[in-house]
């Protein structure tokens, strides 16, 4: 939204009426920053041909790779941040900067012993330093590589603004959401089709006298059970996660696959809800069947993948808007659970990603300003977009 | 009953005639009309009060008289205790004072006492003075025993009494009687010249804090001044993991877990988790916690 306010052609002018969007919690102050002439090298590259995340390495640093229109519609049919989606309708591409963060995630993928329990990742930083956009690069990683991805795009969803919560047939002190549960088995059928097939089940489950899934049927026909029987769709996402479990532990040969569990917004899963049962007492995380089963997942008593989540305070409910460090926002019973999980700090725009970015919509045509060529209208962006991803 | 519809068949017939006639006649009519209409007769016997028809009038025992306010009977050297005797509302007929409070409405005076409701609403010590207060001592008086005649001056009281409790009270105008700074209470002690006193109590005092109360055992774990690493959850998580990534097949005792717990990467780690929880996060414990973690998990 920035950038709207970037196009009038008096930059320097419009630097006074500016004003902040979010102006808490960072404390930058606002300074003139000289730009030395020497960092507009003709020769600064801001793309880059590498496609495939497997063979990005630090030498892509700070540069754009494009993400192939297929797997955005594919691997991302809800992941993306809202204002990112924009950004690809607009430009008719997406492009994603490679940084140190999910660089250093992948490499971690790439050493993990997968006969070994699961690893848990943590993704922290200020607001609109990069948290998401870092964990939807490293699951257009783990894609390519052939894993099974469980994308919870904004686990804050599930607890707040639920317009119908039925009481759980299958467990009585539990409520279903059957609206966010079916939805969700619908993105993840998108984006795991070739595994739908191929996953078979271990055991039977019955939902009601006349209904039940056979065991040994394909994986498929349970998502496709929840997607259109919506009443039951929480129990089919509890189900689908249980399978995936104990099945992730298998080898290549035996026909395994590893696992991904990526959750955007962890933070929510030990917090407070503002959904009120009947009488209006609040419903506690653990009894929404959704967020139950979640936190299964992310214990680790399974091998054979990795959980990747990232803490968000924007969406959070009753967390204070400056908080952003791991044992703040995931509170003691979050830390206890996640316990022992590896911080992977995410930190805004060095100087190098910023002069990338600029580039990049100067590319895009999307900055026109007839001095664009100068340097001045950069370090007006600078000095107010304060190096945050959010605002470039 | 009657007189009543007769005036609307008058007004009616006004109007009526207006339309025919023109505006210098609706005038006149208009006059007519107004005539007839104040020539009702109200017969109820409550005055003010509407007329209730069919149903009777409205019967009230007739109001009795006020007498004169009690501060015109008041001789100047009256027994004010006996107005005021406990902690009581504003009673403007019972204070012989011509005060007056309130916002002086457009650049006039406050309002008079009679009838204010400010007066009343604030808290007021007409019970309180001192004549009443003499009079609490000497009732107070059957219940206290004599100051020691030997603690006569300050030294001689400090000398005995080195510890002193000071408790202030304050008196201020604003929307609460209670004021916050009216709950610190201060604890003085002087050490010298009685260095010897300070030294019997301090040694009281430490073989006390040995005792244990029965209490004392049902401390949990939210009353804890510090973290402890043994026992927490983050010990039981940080061994299982461990455990789970062991070989299959080593079987778990009490001498796996202890050696678990001797090696290197499993004390770092526990210091690293006991400087998290003591201190509080910063970026520096965050990112010693994580090398921590991953020599645990040897990534």
């Amino acid at each position: 939204m920035t950038l709207h306010r970037l196009f009038p052609l008096r930059l320097r002018q419009t630097i006074a009426q500016v004003r902040l969007l979010h102006g808490s919690g960072c404390g930058h102050q606002l300074e003139e920053v000289a730009m030395e002439p020497e960092l507009r090298k003709e020769t600064s590259v801001f793309r880059t041909q590498v496609n495939d995340p497997a063979c990005q390495s630090e030498r892509h640093l700070g540069q754009y790779y494009t993400l192939p229109t297929s797997h955005l519609h594919t691997i991302f049919p809800h992941g993306l941040p809202a204002r990112y989606q924009q950004q690809v309708k607009t430009f008719n591409e997406g492009c994603v900067m490679v940084r140190q963060p999910a660089l250093e995630l992948i490499s971690y993928l790439k050493a993990a012993d997968y006969s070994k329990p699961a690893v848990r990742y943590l993704l922290y930083g200020l607001k609109g330093s990069g948290k998401t956009m870092s964990l939807c690069h490293t699951i257009h990683y783990c894609s390519t590589q052939g894993w099974l991805v469980l994308h919870i795009p904004d686990a804050h969803l599930w607890v707040k603004n639920c317009k119908e919560l039925l009481p759980s047939s299958y467990h009585t002190s539990r409520f279903d959401q059957p609206i966010e549960a079916s939805n969700w088995l619908r993105n993840f059928r998108t984006t795991n089709e070739r595994f739908l097939s191929k996953i078979k089940l271990r055991q039977r489950y019955t939902w009601t006298k006349r209904e039940s899934t056979e065991k040994g049927s394909p994986l498929g026909e349970l998502v496709d059970m929840g997607v259109s029987r919506v009443k039951s769709s929480s129990d089919v996402v509890g189900a689908v996660l249980k399978e995936l479990r104990l099945q992730a532990a298998e080898t290549e040969e035996s026909e395994g696959f590893r696992l991904a569990v990526a959750i955007d917004g962890v933070n929510s899963l030990w917090g407070r809800t503002t959904i009120k049962k009947e009488d209006k007492s609040p419903v506690a995380p653990e009894e929404l069947t959704l967020i139950h089963n979640l936190r299964k997942m992310i214990d680790n008593n399974w091998c054979g993948g990795a959980v990747i989540a990232t803490l968000s305070q924007t969406g959070s409910l009753y967390s204070p808007s400056s908080a952003y460090l791991p044992k703040e926002l995931l509170g003691e019973e979050g830390f206890d659970s996640m316990d022992p999980f590896i911080p992977v700090p995410v930190s805004n725009y060095s100087e190098k990603e910023f002069e990338s970015c600029y580039l990049y919509y100067l590319d895009r045509h999307w900055l026109q300003h007839p001095h664009s060529e100068s340097h001045s209208p950069q370090t007006c962006i600078l000095v107010w977009s304060f190096l945050i991803p959010y605002f470039n | 009953m009657a007189a009543h519809t007769l005036n609307i068949y008058m007004l009616s017939l006004g109007r009526m005639h207006c339309h025919i006639y023109g505006r210098n006649v609706h005038k006149a009519l208009n006059r007519a009309t107004y005539a007839t209409a104040l020539s009702t007769n109200n017969s109820s016997p409550n005055k003010g009060f509407p007329d209730r028809g069919s149903r009777g009038p409205i019967i009230r025992r007739p109001r009795r008289e006020e007498g004169e306010p009690r501060k015109d009977r008041m001789p100047v050297d009256q027994d004010w205790t006996a107005v005021y005797p406990t902690a009581a509302p504003f009673r403007p007929g019972s204070v012989p004072l011509p005060v007056r409070m309130g916002f002086p409405v457009k650049r006039g005076v406050p309002p008079e006492k009679k009838g204010n409701l400010e007066l009343i609403k604030i808290p007021n010590f007409l019970h309180l003075t001192p004549t009443a207060i003499k009079k609490h001592c000497e009732a107070m008086k059957l219940f206290c025993t004599e100051w020691p005649s030997a603690l006569d001056t300050n030294v001689k009281c400090d000398e005995h009494f080195p510890i002193k409790i000071e408790c202030k009270d304050y008196v201020s105008a604003g929307t609460s009687i209670r004021n916050p700074s009216a709950r610190i209470v201060n604890l003085r002690v002087s050490i010298c010249p009685n260095y010897d006193y300070a030294m019997y109590l301090l040694t009281v005092l430490y073989h006390e804090s040995w005792k244990t109360e029965a209490w004392e055992s049902e401390k949990t774990v939210a009353d804890m001044e510090e973290y402890s690493w043994e026992d927490s959850p983050s010990q039981k998580n940080a061994l299982s993991t461990l455990v789970r990534m062991q070989i299959a097949g080593e079987v778990e005792g009490d001498a796996v877990r202890d050696k678990l717990l001797g090696r290197p990467e499993v004390q770092e780690y526990r210091e690293s988790v006991i400087r998290l929880m003591n201190e509080g996060e910063s970026e520096s414990s965050i990112l010693q916690y994580r090398e921590a973690v991953k020599k645990l998990l040897k990534l």
